[in-house]
């Protein structure tokens, strides 16, 4: 009876804390963060053309995506834009990352040239790009791959690097080789380390791509929104945009990477971070 | 061969086993030898012969090469010196007849266990409906057939070198190779594996060289156990172990060969001691009595 009760107490406690203390614990902050601007901006203590009141930003994002700012579309062609751009970097990174990863005189040139590559920030290419692909959308998709593409070929490398030796023996010993052996050993093994580098070029793609969108105009995103913000004055829509892209920014956190990573070090068998 | 004498022990440089002489040996390592790069010599010229359907053993202390010498045999390394023949073939890399077992299982954590029995059989292309009954028979002789869909960390340490032992025997090896397969291994998990592998191996017969640092596992697996000493390693001595099978761990001719064993182990620990200076701790550690 004890024991049940007990039980039924740790539960009790234990929904309370997913529920309510997980939550408040999450929140606190942002909430916290919402009421100081919304008192600097209501008592007039900081010009509204300079920070606009939260009550004005959530009037332009409802605007924007119900009325005719066309914040709603902005956002799709953005999105896609980046997911195309990360999903083509990612793949190709991973094939060029594997299999340059088997031959180490490969992998032992193009580690320092990534490496200097990976110094120079993505944006110092856009007028190459511009100058190749044209001033327009293309440019802007070549840059956001490529900015994928560098920092996913490196923690490929680091990621072959972490494969278990006897894993690699067992496999060749079952007469695993070539292009078999890097597919159904090599990259699978691979996949738990991976996670990490998707997360990280998961942030330089959007970067890039930001980058790009606010130079290369005639390319519709966000990117041109906040221009026209800025052009018009409308410091509204401009926060609209940048708490747009954060509240963008943990959905895939918290729906897509943290799923994707719990899915995998569950399939894997290795323990889950705490 | 099976007669009830007690196990005799010859010197160990006599490649080629007169019995032997007239079939070709599954396995013949010839003269071989290695030394590292960054840790010196680990095996000085070695010679062994293993008959068709031969279970030998190879026991010594760390560092004694025996695990150099079976990564040869498995073509995973190459020797400096000398060669290793297959069925009368020199060998170049891995494959062919060969099965190896691992110390960890080395499975496959993505893959689900039938599916890790699969991977060798995919490798060689072998067909879809095949693998997958040949996977189910090999899982059948391990007493895993009830879990095919589970993954390899929802199984206990026994049960994963059972499906790695499943692995194994699936490519149908004449040669199988075991690298200390049970030394990570709770003691009765152990004994209960080695009924296993003694009962399968009289089943499937394939040629067996097994590494271990444990002398009583040695004794009761193997037809013929070569015992290595290190500094650099070499064999020291040769046993038969002429006890009929199905053998049982508590037979007291299988104590009386550990300890026999034993004793010249000892003997070899103290001459390696007194060799030199340059040569590493006790030759004794890592050793199972």
């Amino acid at each position: 009876m004890t024991t049940q009760a007990a039980t039924a107490g740790t539960r009790a406690t234990g929904l309370a804390r997913r529920l309510g203390l997980g939550f408040l614990r999450k929140t606190w902050l942002v909430a916290l963060l919402l009421g100081i601007w919304w008192l600097v901006t209501s008592a007039g203590w900081v010009a509204s053309y300079k920070l606009p009141p939260p009550g004005a930003v959530v009037q332009s994002i409802k605007d924007g995506f119900f009325g005719d700012a066309q914040i709603g579309s902005a956002v799709v062609d953005t999105f896609i834009r980046l997911l195309e751009g990360w999903s083509v970097g990612v793949v190709a990174a991973i094939a060029l990352g594997i299999s340059t990863a088997a031959v180490p005189f490969l992998e032992d040139g193009i580690r320092p040239v990534l490496a200097g590559l990976q110094a120079v920030p993505t944006i110092a290419f856009l007028p190459l790009a511009i100058l190749w692909f044209g001033f327009g959308p293309s440019a802007v998709l070549a840059i956001t791959m490529f900015g994928t593409f560098k920092p996913m070929v490196l923690a490929t490398y680091a990621a072959v690097h972490q494969v278990s030796p006897t894993l690699r023996l067992a496999g060749k010993a079952m007469g695993a080789k070539g292009f078999f052996y890097q597919r159904t050993l090599i990259l699978p093994a691979t996949v738990p380390s991976l996670v990490t580098g998707l997360r990280l070029s998961w942030a330089f793609a959007w970067r890039s791509l930001m980058a790009a969108e606010l130079i290369v105009g005639g390319t519709p995103g966000l990117g041109q929104v906040l221009e026209l913000g800025r052009e018009i004055n409308a410091i509204d829509l401009v926060v609209a945009v940048i708490v747009i892209i954060a509240l963008i920014g943990i959905v895939v956190e918290q729906i897509v990477f943290t799923r994707f990573e719990r899915w995998v070090r569950h399939r894997w068998g290795l323990a889950q971070p705490v | 061969m099976m007669s009830r004498a007690h196990a005799d022990s010859v010197p160990a440089d006599s490649g080629v086993n007169a019995e032997q002489a007239q079939i070709v040996p599954t396995l013949r390592v010839r003269g071989v030898s290695k030394t590292y790069d960054d840790r010196g010599p680990a095996l000085a010229e070695t010679s062994i012969d293993v008959a068709p359907g031969e279970f030998i053993a190879l026991v010594g202390p760390s560092g004694c090469g025996k695990s150099t010498l079976l990564s040869m045999i498995a073509g995973l390394l190459k020797p400096d010196t000398g060669a290793i023949e297959l069925e009368g073939e020199v060998v170049t890399g891995p494959g062919g007849p060969r099965a190896m077992v691992f110390q960890d299982a080395a499975l496959m954590p993505w893959l689900t266990v039938r599916h890790n029995v699969e991977y060798g059989m995919r490798a060689q292309g072998t067909p879809k409906a095949e693998r997958r009954s040949r996977a189910m028979d090999a899982l059948a002789m391990v007493h895993l057939d009830s879990v095919p869909d589970r993954h390899p960390h929802e199984l206990s340490g026994g049960m994963r070198q059972r499906v790695a032992i499943a692995r194994a025997l699936v490519l149908r090896p004449r040669l199988l190779l075991m690298d200390e397969p049970f030394s990570a291994l709770d003691a009765q998990t152990r004994t209960v594996l080695h009924d296993e592998l003694q009962r399968i191996w009289i089943e499937t017969r394939p040629a067996v060289v097994f590494v271990t640092h444990n002398l009583m596992e040695a004794a009761f697996l193997a037809d013929t156990v070569y015992l290595l000493s290190r500094g650099p390693g070499r064999i020291v001595q040769r046993y038969r172990v002429e006890v009929p099978r199905p053998r049982d761990e508590t037979d007291s001719r299988l104590a009386g060969i550990r300890n026999d064993m034993l004793s010249r182990m000892r003997v070899e620990s103290e001459n390696v001691a007194a060799a030199g200076s340059n040569v590493p701790p006790p030759p004794m550690r890592g050793l199972i009595e």
